[in-house]
């Protein structure tokens, strides 16, 4: 009986522990949310549905933009951001994820939205058709490039170990394909004839069968590309320039031919109006497209749209000697079908290499 | 010479052993830790005070300690059913139970779309209420709870089962009701085992992350739990920080399991 009492005690004991230190670590944490409305009440939320890699823009966006707001209407934007691979946060917002603005890496992705009926106006018709930023395909090479990497065919080279984004997930890892298999059929990849979808097909072939790691989207790519993993990173350009400012030591190669990476904005209708932020998000994607926003994609890596601001930041991007857009393969709807579908050259071809998912 | 050979055999034994818990568990300790202090314990404490971390460790507690909650009263409940009685699927219903360690969490995640999505099977009933289940907290619960299921539930099912039925059939001869015999008999007997149901759910809950990565969408101070915030802060390179959440939240649910441990060591001898 005595027994049983201490036992009691010490169980007890051990519940007010786990109770005091769970209260602890939820004082420290707990109220930090709720805690966010301004005490002026006027505030309003805008989530943001983004690919991974122009974080570091946004971070940047985000302030400036909100400062204008409050200056202009009196009003507070509180931003809700979550950044994930392009097609999972396409998806995402498909099933319900009530994203006020989406910014993905392809239209393909912002189509999938417009088809479940969520964005229900013209998108093309914004400035620069909704595009809000460009990139090329580039590839990140080991300090000193060891391998010797200067274009497409390298990639090609037995035993080379790559890393590109898995093509289910993840944007990038589409224009990457994409961009390659362009790239081989314009004639400008070394001893792949142009014009010859089979020589195409067996390079494509080539490349796989040297990927070593398809992570979920382009930033889990190059941050593992980064630990050590792999000796090329196929990738954009601004990945490669952020990592770069982040400190990172690897060199990038840009290829002569690229396919040109145009990342669409959009507002998501139905959410937006259930919100009631019609006007906040119209505002803030009309401030992406201001040269003073351009200027900020600019100087993390990616290639601006305004004209203006294009020119100015010229001598850091340099020209390819061949760029070509989707346009190319016919529009996103074709190449979707054409390359990712069931039957598509890229579904098939990766089933031709076992250890690929 | 007989016992020679037998150290031999225990330095072998003990060595392997060391290397194996060493180089799979140790290691990485040692690596995590090491980083999260390579910018100085000012960088952690700074990381630490964030409000996003806070929120992101607050979000891990509510969710782990609601979830732990509810184990505790229907883990025990469905343990004491599957053990005391006998029906119809049965069978099946064990077997159900051990679901949730076959099952992917990201899997989960999407099963949890499909019913509460926007295109889900219950999305009608959720409007007519104006819930929100998907990429809020309810979902993240829910996914959080059916990872969780079978801790509460295997862990009570030997210890119910080794119970000692005659202590029950006399405190009912005595006159208690069903519901006193539970409370002075059967609880205090199944005490330890619930104790380690708590602490292995509870542990579990704050370690989840592709199931509630999916269903939560993991939108920063809001749906960010600490492990999401952890992914998160690798894609950005924020290893510090990184790091210095990831220890802390292996501490915690380490401190719990092995307190315990401990414990049922202590009650044991």
């Amino acid at each position: 009986m005595k027994l049983t009492t201490r036992n009691t005690h010490r169980a007890g004991r051990f519940f007010i522990l786990l109770a005091l230190a769970s209260l602890v670590l939820a004082a420290c944490g707990g109220q930090a949310p709720e805690d966010a409305s301004s005490p002026a009440g006027d505030t309003v939320t805008l989530t943001l549905a983004a690919y991974t890699t122009p974080r570091e823009a946004y971070r940047v966006l985000i302030p400036i933009f909100q400062e204008q707001w409050l200056a202009q209407t009196g009003q507070t934007v509180i931003f809700e951001e979550s950044y994930l691979g392009s097609g999972a946060q396409s998806r995402a917002v498909v099933e319900g994820f009530e994203a006020d603005i989406v910014a993905l890496s392809l239209e393909a992705d912002v189509t999938r939205i417009v088809d479940a009926g969520l964005i229900t106006h013209d998108w093309h018709s914004a400035p620069y058709s909704g595009i809000v930023s460009t990139s090329v395909v580039v590839f990140a090479v080991r300090e000193g490039n060891p391998l010797g990497i200067e274009g497409w065919a390298d990639l090609a080279q037995p035993g080379i170990e790559i890393l590109t984004p898995n093509a289910k997930t993840s944007g990038g890892a589409m224009w990457n394909i994409l961009s390659l298999y362009g790239a081989a059929l314009r004639g400008h990849v070394e001893g792949v004839p142009a014009d010859d979808p089979e020589a195409a097909h067996q390079f494509l072939l080539a490349v796989l069968r040297n990927v070593l790691v398809m992570d979920k989207g382009a930033r889990e790519s190059i941050t593992n590309f980064e630990q050590g993993v792999g000796d090329v990173a196929i990738t954009y350009e601004n990945e490669a320039l952020v990592g770069q400012q982040a400190g990172q030591t690897y060199e990038m190669v840009i290829p002569t031919s690229s396919i040109l990476i145009e990342n669409p904005v959009a507002i998501v209708d139905v959410y937006a109006d259930e919100h009631g932020v019609r006007e906040v998000a119209e505002a803030f994607l009309a401030f992406l497209f201001t040269p003073e926003a351009q200027a900020v994609f600019a100087q993390y890596g990616l290639r601006s749209v305004d004209p203006g601001v294009a020119e100015q930041t010229a001598a850091q991007y340099p020209a390819l000697e061949d760029i070509f857009t989707i346009e190319f393969f016919g529009g996103w709807p074709a190449a979707t079908a054409d390359f990712f579908g069931e039957t598509g050259i890229y579904t098939t071809t990766v089933l031709e290499v076992p250890s690929l998912p | 010479m007989n016992n020679r050979k037998l150290d031999g055999v225990r330095l072998v034994l003990l060595t392997l052993v060391w290397l194996y818990v060493g180089v799979l568990i140790l290691a990485p300790i040692a690596g995590l830790v090491s980083g999260m202090f390579r910018d100085g314990v000012g960088a952690v404490l700074e990381v630490l005070s964030r409000p996003e971390v806070q929120s992101a460790f607050g979000l891990s507690l509510k969710i782990g300690l609601f979830v732990t909650a509810v184990h505790t009263v229907l883990g025990t409940l469905v343990a004491w059913v599957l053990v005391r009685h006998r029906f119809p699927g049965q069978g099946w219903l064990n077997a159900l139970i051990d679901a949730p360690f076959a099952v992917s969490p990201v899997v989960v995640g999407y099963m949890l779309l499909l019913m509460f999505g926007r295109n889900g099977f219950l999305a009608p009933i959720l409007e007519i209420f104006g819930w929100r289940v998907a990429f809020a907290v309810p979902g993240m619960v829910l996914a959080t709870m059916f990872v969780t299921l079978p801790f509460m539930i295997r862990e009570l099912i030997p210890v119910i089962q080794n119970l000692d039925r005659t202590q029950e059939q006399a405190a009912s001869t005595l006159g208690a009701t069903g519901w006193q015999t539970f409370w002075r008999v059967t609880f205090p007997a199944i005490r330890w085992g619930i104790i380690y149901g708590i602490t292995l759910t509870f542990a579990r809950a704050l370690g989840e992350f592709g199931a509630i990565l999916v269903v939560g969408g993991g939108v920063q101070g809001r749906t960010e739990t600490a492990t999401l915030f952890i992914y998160r802060s690798l894609d950005e390179r924020q290893y510090v920080a990184a790091y210095s959440v990831a220890v802390v939240l292996g501490l915690f649910s380490m401190l719990l399991v092995m307190g315990a441990d401990l414990l049922k060591r202590k009650q044991r001898s």
